[in-house]
């Protein structure tokens, strides 16, 4: 047992750090480190999508057939390591990773050769269309209504919380094909042309005032049969298939031990009781403990990945991932609100660079910004992380879950 | 002792709270918050002229009702439970706490116009590059013969942007982490009208309330504007701090009762698997541990409240406990509270996601967990009260009520 890298891992490291020296400009960087939550600057995270494409490296989990690297689990840890380290911008997970497997495991082959191409270009950009207003985390019992009238569904209903339904010319949806006894059953999943006649997206605005989630409204919307993925009434198989890639995948550690470098560069600079903050030692131990808690993650994130080379299933493990790492995540954001101070509770997103547009704010002529721009970010930050463990599964569904398959209760 | 309220601490509380119930919305408060005026004038007319809570706590002698700190913790809960933005700690608890210790003609003026709901006092001590509520301060006010000269920069300089008056801490003698050698100046002040040695910065803060950074270049001032002695501004600001800090714990548990009772009916109300979600023992659990967190906070409240007239060291402990029990309690609410509504709790459509701002940033004012831990620590002798075996919130002064 060691946890060392293998030479070839090593090299590959090396290859992967090259790269990304030469390819991301400060801007880019910029939008990877004012980033106010999961989402970053749509442009930039287009922008880099489009670099990472022409290395090869866009869609690097795809089958190589359709342009993926047929790379070991190794090196997609340690190439979206390297990447976090780097500060790039993180890539829109719905279609590369999401819909993306959906269809080349359900899809018929016209419909990968349509959309797998343009996912990687960005000519299609698509937004995830599963929660409804009554249907959250019971997700299964979705009701936006489809009727089978010839070559089409007709849908009517609405989907909440969509994010960036306003960026997307693309929907992934569940609708109801059936009613029937058993509410996984009569699920169809579509893919839905934005553009279609009787879609009215509204923005909503969240505690940040950033507008990236919406409600998006379907009247009678047509959508040809030739967009379902997989059997009509089965789209419950393709849901299932697709949220383990929801869950479980990408590592956190990276991220999460990189905000807690810049904690620590900031704190080293922000006056504490007495001297620097990161001299507090009532400061020093929140950050130690936190430390300590990604340490230890990313030996978690190395156990999962070793099961996962020799090809098993992560099952449960997504789960557990999911909760340590957004209760980590989030705790980081409360300690960088600490150490912002009073500048952190100035209402500032101009000196940020959020998912979407920021509703009811007008910056200031001059740009003023009190404080420096993390300082901008943290309250941001905090408030945006509380969707963490509520999304993919809120945190208290994913201990439901574990309690069920993993203790047997 | 005694915890029931008289029957003119009852009525006022009512009389806030119905006041507040029928003319201050959720919606119409956040524009205005979030207008060029970021707050609205005529419900401050009102508080002075209909429901009287402006002078409900100033002396008699500046036309107040003498009203004490159990008056200003019902009105500031009350206040809270209605997530009120106008100015009502900075103005009346805190720059009227330190105008009335103060004294003088100048500060009689304003605590007149407090009362009446002419004035708006704002306390300008933060700097940019001090740790805050420590009373590091570098902004400096020298002397040059009849006059003082005002140089330096305050950060988040809270309700600035709509004060009357700034009370400006200044250092006049001594180092910039010296205790002693504050002196506190009382300035005419208005945001949309500036002298040009005053450069004022005005922001809106995250939970809708507005703060300026203000930089003095040079500023001239009369003699008249020294408040109190020259030097000693830490023994009216020790005092007036803990009574702010006091009253924003009481606000805080009105914010709390307020989002509380919110979870709980949505907890009824939300179904999910075809039943409310209420009904999930680990929700159950959760929602009886943030009623538990609130109980702990209502009794904080208390003892910092009953304590304010004690001997300073008891006082500030006192105060310190509550404030660490009510930040403690504001995040474990505030974020169940979010956490319970689901998608719903990170949205600005219910007031829950109003609410959790404002208890976010009541965290960080006078004195974050960190900051009050310490201070208590500082002001507890551990060793002698385990040798004495002295203990609890009743020895050593003057009993509960
Ligand atoms: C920022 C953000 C982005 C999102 N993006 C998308 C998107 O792009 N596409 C999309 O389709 N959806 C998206 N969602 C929606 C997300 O998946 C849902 O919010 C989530 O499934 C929870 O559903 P809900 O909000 O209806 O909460 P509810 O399901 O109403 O839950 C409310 C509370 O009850 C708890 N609860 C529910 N059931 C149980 C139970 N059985 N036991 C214990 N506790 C329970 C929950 O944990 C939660 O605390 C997004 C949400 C957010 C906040």
């Amino acid at each position: 047992m060691d946890l060392q890298y293998s030479p070839a891992d090593e090299e590959f490291r090396d290859e992967v750090r090259t790269f990304l020296e030469e390819n991301l400009t400060p801007e880019l960087r910029r939008a990877g480190r004012l980033a106010t939550s999961v989402y970053h600057d749509h442009e930039a995270s287009m922008k880099w999508q489009e670099i990472l494409r022409r290395r090869g490296w866009a869609a690097p989990g795809w089958p190589v057939e359709h342009g993926g690297c047929g790379w070991t689990a190794s090196q997609h840890y340690i190439f979206s390591r390297e990447s976090t380290i780097a500060g790039a911008p993180a890539l829109s997970p719905m279609g590369i990773k999401m819909v993306a497997h959906a269809i080349i495991k359900f899809g018929t082959e016209e419909q990968k050769e349509y959309f797998l191409p343009r996912i990687l270009t960005g000519e299609v950009f698509f937004c995830q269309g599963y929660s409804e207003p009554e249907s959250g985390s019971d997700l299964a019992s979705l009701a936006m209504q489809a009727v089978d009238d010839g070559d089409d569904l007709v849908c009517t209903g609405s989907k909440i919380w969509t994010t960036h339904a306003g960026e997307a010319n693309w929907m992934f949806a569940l609708v109801r094909t059936t009613r029937g006894p058993k509410k996984q059953q009569g699920i169809t999943f579509v893919l839905v042309d934005m553009k279609s006649p009787g879609i009215e997206v509204q923005p909503l605005v969240m505690t940040s005032g950033e507008q990236i989630q919406n409600q998006v409204f379907f009247d009678q919307v047509r959508i040809p049969k030739k967009n379902v993925i997989g059997q009509i009434d089965d789209g419950w198989t393709v849901a299932k298939y697709l949220l383990e890639f929801e869950r479980g995948g990408s590592p956190a550690s990276a991220k999460l031990q990189v905000q807690l470098d810049e904690i620590a560069q900031a704190a080293a600079n922000r006056p504490g009781p007495n001297g620097p903050l990161l001299d507090d030692p009532l400061f020093a131990v929140k950050l130690a403990d936190l430390r300590i808690r990604c340490d230890v993650l990313e030996v978690l994130e190395y156990r999962n990945l070793a099961r996962l080379s020799e090809g098993k299933n992560p099952g449960t493990a997504s789960s557990l991932l999911k909760i340590i790492n957004t209760e980590l995540s989030q705790d980081i954001t409360v300690l960088a609100l600490e150490a912002a101070g009073p500048q952190g509770l100035a209402y500032q997103p101009h000196a940020t660079m959020p998912g979407g547009p920021v509703h009811d704010h007008s910056p200031p002529q001059d740009g003023y910004v009190s404080g420096e721009a993390w300082q901008a970010v943290a309250p941001l930050h905090y408030f945006n992380d509380r969707a963490g463990t509520i999304y993919a599964g809120s945190n208290e569904i994913q201990r439901n879950i574990l309690a069920k398959a993993e203790l047997g209760l | 002792m005694d915890f029931t309220l008289s029957a003119e601490q009852s009525e006022l509380r009512s009389t806030v709270s119905s006041f507040l119930r029928k003319r201050y919305e959720l919606e119409p408060s956040r524009s205005a918050a979030r207008s060029s005026i970021g707050w609205q004038p005529e419900i401050w007319q009102a508080f002075a002229e209909e429901i009287g809570i402006l002078a409900a706590t100033l002396p008699e002698e500046v036309g107040g009702d003498g009203g004490g700190a159990v008056e200003t913790m019902v009105i500031a809960e009350e206040l809270g439970r209605a997530l009120v933005v106008e100015p009502f700690v900075s103005t009346v608890v805190l720059g009227a706490g330190l105008l009335r210790r103060a004294g003088g003609s100048k500060a009689r003026a304003v605590l007149e116009g407090i009362a009446s709901g002419r004035e708006r006092v704002a306390l300008a001590i933060d700097e940019p590059d001090s740790y805050p509520s420590g009373y590091e301060v570098a902004t400096s006010a020298t002397r040059a013969g009849d006059e003082w000269v005002l140089t330096g920069t305050k950060t988040m300089v809270g309700d600035a942007p709509l004060a009357t008056r700034l009370l400006v801490v200044a250092r006049t003698s001594g180092e910039r982490r010296d205790p002693a050698g504050l002196s506190l100046f009382l300035l005419d002040f208005d945001a949309s009208d500036l002298p040009a040695d005053v450069k004022v910065h005005s922001y809106r803060t995250i939970d809708d309330r507005w703060a300026a950074d203000i930089e003095f270049r040079d500023v001239r001032l009369p003699a008249e504007a020294l408040l109190g002695e020259a030097d000693h501004a830490g023994s009216l600001l020790d005092p007036a701090m803990d009574e702010a800090t006091a009253a924003v714990c009481a606000e805080a548990v009105g914010l709390m009762r307020k989002v509380f009772a919110d979870t709980v009916a949505y907890a009824k109300e939300r179904r999910q698997f075809g039943q409310p979600i209420g009904s999930f023992q680990a929700l159950q659990h959760r929602m009886v541990d943030m009623h538990i967190e609130l109980e702990r906070s209502v009794s904080a409240a208390y003892l910092a409240t009953l304590r304010l007239g004690d001997a300073p060291d008891q006082r500030a402990r006192a105060v310190s406990a509550a404030k660490v029990t009510l930040s403690r309690a504001a995040k474990f609410i505030g974020e169940n509270a979010v956490q319970l509504h689901g998608g719903m709790g990170m949205t600005q459509e219910l007031a829950v996601g109003h609410f959790f701002k404002r208890l976010t940033a009541i965290q960080a004012e006078y004195g974050d967990a960190d900051f009050h831990r310490v201070r208590y620590a500082r002001l507890s002798d551990h060793r002698s009260r385990a040798a004495t075996g002295e203990a609890g919130v009743r020895s050593g002064a003057v009993a509960v009520g």
